[in-house]
């Protein structure tokens, strides 16, 4: 059987990340992927003359050479190099104020210039804005303190430090938001981004929403300039720089134990013995498929439970390549949020309702931001929404495309009426992903590409503080969506990062500690 | 900053932040130590629509006298049904002959309503170069076992994308993907005309003549011009597809789609070239990779005939084998019997793609379908990539 150190289950953002950290600490390590490219998510598909991005946006926490974030700052420490694109704004939002009147704001990013919009589409907004920012600013501190004490805070430097953060972080967005008496139409504009979470500002922490819409806001957001997948090739090339091997099309089917410890994964290509496993996997699939049920711990069974298999966005995605510049459509905007209103537990119940009374989606043209994004005279565009197991789970093959159609005509029809920007007579080429094809490319639960809701009680800072629980079995730290990070692209950087630390601690520790 | 309060009492804000971590263990606790749910309807239905392989049985070979191809109907040992598909898509057969291990992609013939009673057919056209293909017509039975793929590819009408009139531009076995479109059309799968032309030697030689003609007259929205290249005759059109005969049969508005053997491709494309449209307006069903690489622009003459040295790398599995400089190094770890995944050979589908190591090769501009950072970080396409050295790849594992 072939030994490694360390093993990294799916070559997803996370996978990736873990990887290279585990290399980085000296580690033989072996990851493995069940589809034959890296990335998961982060990746690309060629149709035509077209190479198209599947999920990114926007990457939140690069910022620049001169004022790097968290991401740009993790990625010069793995030493990986990328061509980033500055995406131009946050968003622009087309939807209904909650007295019911129209919504139409774009808002740009660098803090000052979103605090001077918000004046003047909300006059008298400035100071209130201003003091929510600040309190951004500091859970901005906070998290990145939390993240690097891997759950060995100390409480009195937190409280000297960020003593709004401990005010403010245990409650749901909506819950500060009120409490600061922020006007309502701030409010309103500021839900924008419950989307990229998956869920609604209810009964999301606002410690979570803060901390990533500071991220947005503060150093603007950027996209890879070929994509995703050049994102995971620059990771994946560097793993293999640093003595790092990968197995493609290689499914890893179970985890082996000695006794209680993780002695090696049982995969498609022969089994691989290992002293530690980094699963890129969510936890239920982890615990309910690939551990032996009698080592499945009390523990991993009640907190599957309590999270009651509610997972976050079950992504729908329709891509279209056309063959006209994007200024001919009168496509202005980089990203369109376009929402029936601003209650976002409304919008929330309404697209779990399925396509008859989901009205939520994103309009998005790359090429906006990166004009060489396609060929000269063409561009790419797609509409991001959730789809619901409502529809997903009991629909037929035969009956498949006609949903995915269906759904993808009413968002098209959103656009259009919203934005007034009507594709029809241009596509060249196009793709449409159910929740159906995520499943399948990444195998998580449903589709659902977020993970486990980070609902309030679940939300990433109480899973920051359980690190030690949330680990129960010996040689198994699973990563990604679904761990204490949370969701999106530079969560599971960070995520990787992290437990890949905890990891490399656990293999320390028994060496020194010998046979123990 | 001043400090924020969000309870009536603020110093109760503190202790909710401080008691998360107690709060998430009490709702854990609380809830049932319930075996843990890991299967999911809908990961359920994406793995039925697209399983890793379909293990099928020849169930029936229809011999099509001198049209000169076979039809092989396949189905599941337990005759349950197959995965559905649009129709124009292709199956890849993994096919063991003798030592060798090779896919070969097939466009289905039948039509989708098939795969719901649990069969699929391809149609096999002898071809004087056609290793796999002259394999099947000559060995491949009833009762016979193969592995396939799920149904690929994205030769198949889509409403956002095309015209509603399409016109088929058909050569030999090329008409298998429009049969298949014809009979979705009929059985009230798909809804968009139809009109192919098709064509072939001599009215005796045309590939499914009476089941074309059968449709056409059961189905206004099907229509069917024979062109005849050897033979002239009343009722059918003769020579060669042109774009006068295509505007002849064209309405103002319409999408072509082409699919043929090479030779027709090379013609045809000229042709469609003279009626200008957009290219979102024509589409061609993939042609696989040129027999003659040596030909090509850019490519070394002098290596044509050299043999090197592939060491290949699977998973812990490593093992050194002869590649030609005029085949893909796909053909050459077929030979050897590897178990490596591929589909459409025609590097556009990218399920091949693999790490390339060391060494030098060529690869046709027509048929480089990689991503940007392929290109980049030293990946290829064994399926359209030509040895120019001893090379090392790393090729990835073959779900079987």
């Amino acid at each position: 059987m072939v030994k490694y150190d360390a093993v990294v289950v799916g070559a997803g953002n996370a996978g990736l990340s873990a990887a290279i950290r585990m290399q980085l600490g000296g580690k033989k390590t072996l990851l493995i992927e069940q589809h034959n490219l890296p990335g998961g998510c982060a990746t690309s598909f060629r149709r035509g003359r077209f190479e198209i991005e599947p999920s990114l946006h926007e990457l939140c926490d690069v910022g620049t050479a001169s004022m790097p974030g968290e991401i740009r700052e993790l990625f010069g420490e793995y030493g990986v190099d990328l061509n980033w694109v500055q995406c131009p704004d946050c968003f622009r939002v087309i939807s209904k104020y909650s007295d019911g009147s129209p919504m139409d704001v774009t808002m740009p990013d660098g803090i000052d210039a979103f605090i001077a919009k918000m004046e003047e589409y909300v006059p008298g907004s400035t100071p209130k804005m201003r003091e929510l920012f600040d309190l951004y600013e500091e859970i901005r501190l906070g998290a990145i303190y939390t993240s690097a004490s891997a759950g060995k805070a100390d409480p009195k430097y937190m409280r000297e430090h960020f003593p709004n953060m401990l005010r403010t972080g245990a409650y749901p967005v909506a819950k500060v938001f009120r409490a600061m008496k922020l006007p309502q139409k701030c409010q309103d504009i500021l839900s924008t981004y419950w989307g990229y979470l998956g869920v609604d500002m209810e009964h999301l922490s606002f410690f979570h929403y803060a901390s990533m819409m500071q991220r947005y806001v503060r150093l603007g957001a950027y996209i890879p300039l070929h994509t995703s997948h050049e994102l995971s090739s620059a990771l994946l090339d560097r793993f293999y720089q640093l003595g790092g091997e990968a197995w493609f099309n290689c499914r890893a089917e179970q985890f082996l134990f000695e006794g209680d410890k993780l002695c090696g994964v049982k995969t498609t290509l022969g089994d691989v013995a290992c002293d530690m496993c980094l699963p890129n996997i969510n936890a239920d699939i982890v615990y309910g498929k690939m551990v032996p049920k009698e080592l499945v711990p009390e523990r991993e069974k009640k907190l599957s439970a309590a999270r009651f298999q509610r997972y976050g966005a079950r992504m729908f995605v329709a891509y279209f390549c056309l063959d006209c510049d994007y200024h001919e459509l009168g496509i202005e905007n980089y990203s369109y949020f376009l929402a029936g209103g601003s209650d976002s537990v409304k919008e929330y119940n309404n697209l779990l309702g399925g396509v008859s009374t989901n009205e939520y989606c994103i309009f998005l043209c790359y090429n906006v931001a990166n004009p060489e994004f396609s060929p000269k005279g063409t561009c790419v565009c797609s509409i991001t929404t959730f789809g619901s197991p409502k529809d997903w789970n009991g629909c037929s093959q035969k009956d498949y495309v006609a949903l995915k159609e269906k759904m993808t005509d009413k968002m098209l029809g959103i656009v259009k009426q919203k934005t007034g920007i009507d594709i029809s007579g241009h596509i060249e080429e196009v793709s449409i992903a159910s929740p159906w094809t995520f499943a399948r490319y990444l195998g998580v639960p449903e589709g659902a590409v977020y993970g486990h809701e980070v609902r309030d009680w679940d939300g990433i800072m109480p899973r920051m503080m359980m690190l030690k629980q949330d680990y129960p079995v010996k040689g198994l730290r699973p990563i990604g969506a679904g761990g204490p990070r949370g969701d999106g692209y530079s969560g599971a950087f960070i995520c990787g990062s992290l437990v890949g630390r905890l990891a490399l601690k656990d293999l320390k520790d028994w060496a020194e500690g010998g046979a123990n | 900053m001043a400090n924020v309060k969000v309870s009536l009492i603020g110093a109760l804000d503190m202790l909710k932040f401080k008691n998360m971590a107690a709060d998430r263990e009490k709702a854990i606790q609380a809830a049932p130590a319930n075996e843990i749910v890991a299967t999911f309807p809908i990961n359920e239905n994406a793995k039925a629509l697209h399983p890793d392989f379909i293990d099928l049985v020849v169930k029936d070979v229809v011999d099509h006298g001198e049209a000169g191809a076979k039809s092989f109907v396949f189905a599941r040992e337990d005759g349950k049904p197959l995965p559905y598909f649009r129709a124009g898509q292709y199956l890849s057969l993994k096919l063991a002959v003798g030592e060798s291990f090779v896919t070969r992609p097939y466009s289905i013939s039948s039509g989708p309503k098939w795969a719901l009673e649990g069969m699929y057919a391809v149609t096999v056209k002898a071809n004087p170069s056609g290793f796999a293909a002259d394999w099947m017509l000559q060995n491949l039975k009833a009762g016979d076992k193969l592995k396939a793929s799920a149904p690929q590819g994205d030769f198949y009408f889509d409403k956002y994308r095309d015209c509603k009139d399409v016109v088929a531009l058909a050569g030999g076995s090329g008409i298998t993907p429009f049969l298949s479109m014809a009979y979705a059309i009929r059985d009230g799968i798909e809804d968009f005309n139809l009109t192919i032309l098709f064509g072939s030697r001599s009215e005796n030689a045309i590939l499914f003549r009476d089941e074309l003609n059968e449709i056409a007259a059961a189905c206004p929205k099907v229509k069917v011009v024979h062109v005849l290249s050897d033979e002239e005759k009343e009722g059918y059109e003769h020579g060669f597809i042109t774009a006068e005969l295509i505007r002849k049969v064209a309405p103002e508005q319409y999408s072509i789609f082409i699919c043929g053997p090479e030779a027709m491709y090379r013609f045809v494309e000229k042709e469609v070239a003279k009626l200008e449209l957009p290219r979102r307006l024509v589409r061609r069903e993939m042609l696989g990779v040129t027999k003659k690489v040596w030909e090509q622009p850019g490519y070394p003459a002098a290596s044509k005939d050299a043999v090197y040295k592939l060491t290949v790398k699977q998973g812990p599995n490593e093992c050194v084998i002869d590649a030609f400089a005029n085949e893909p190094i796909l053909v050459a770890l077929e030979r050897a019997g590897i178990k490596a995944p591929s589909r459409c050979r025609s590097g556009e589908c990218g399920w091949c793609r693999s790490r390339l190591l060391s060494g030098e090769y060529f690869m046709p501009e027509e048929n480089d379908g990689r991503r940007w950072a392929d290109k980049k970080y030293g990946f290829i396409h064994p399926c359209a990539t030509f040895p120019l050295s001893d090379l090392t790849i790393e090729v990835p594992g073959e779900y079987l």
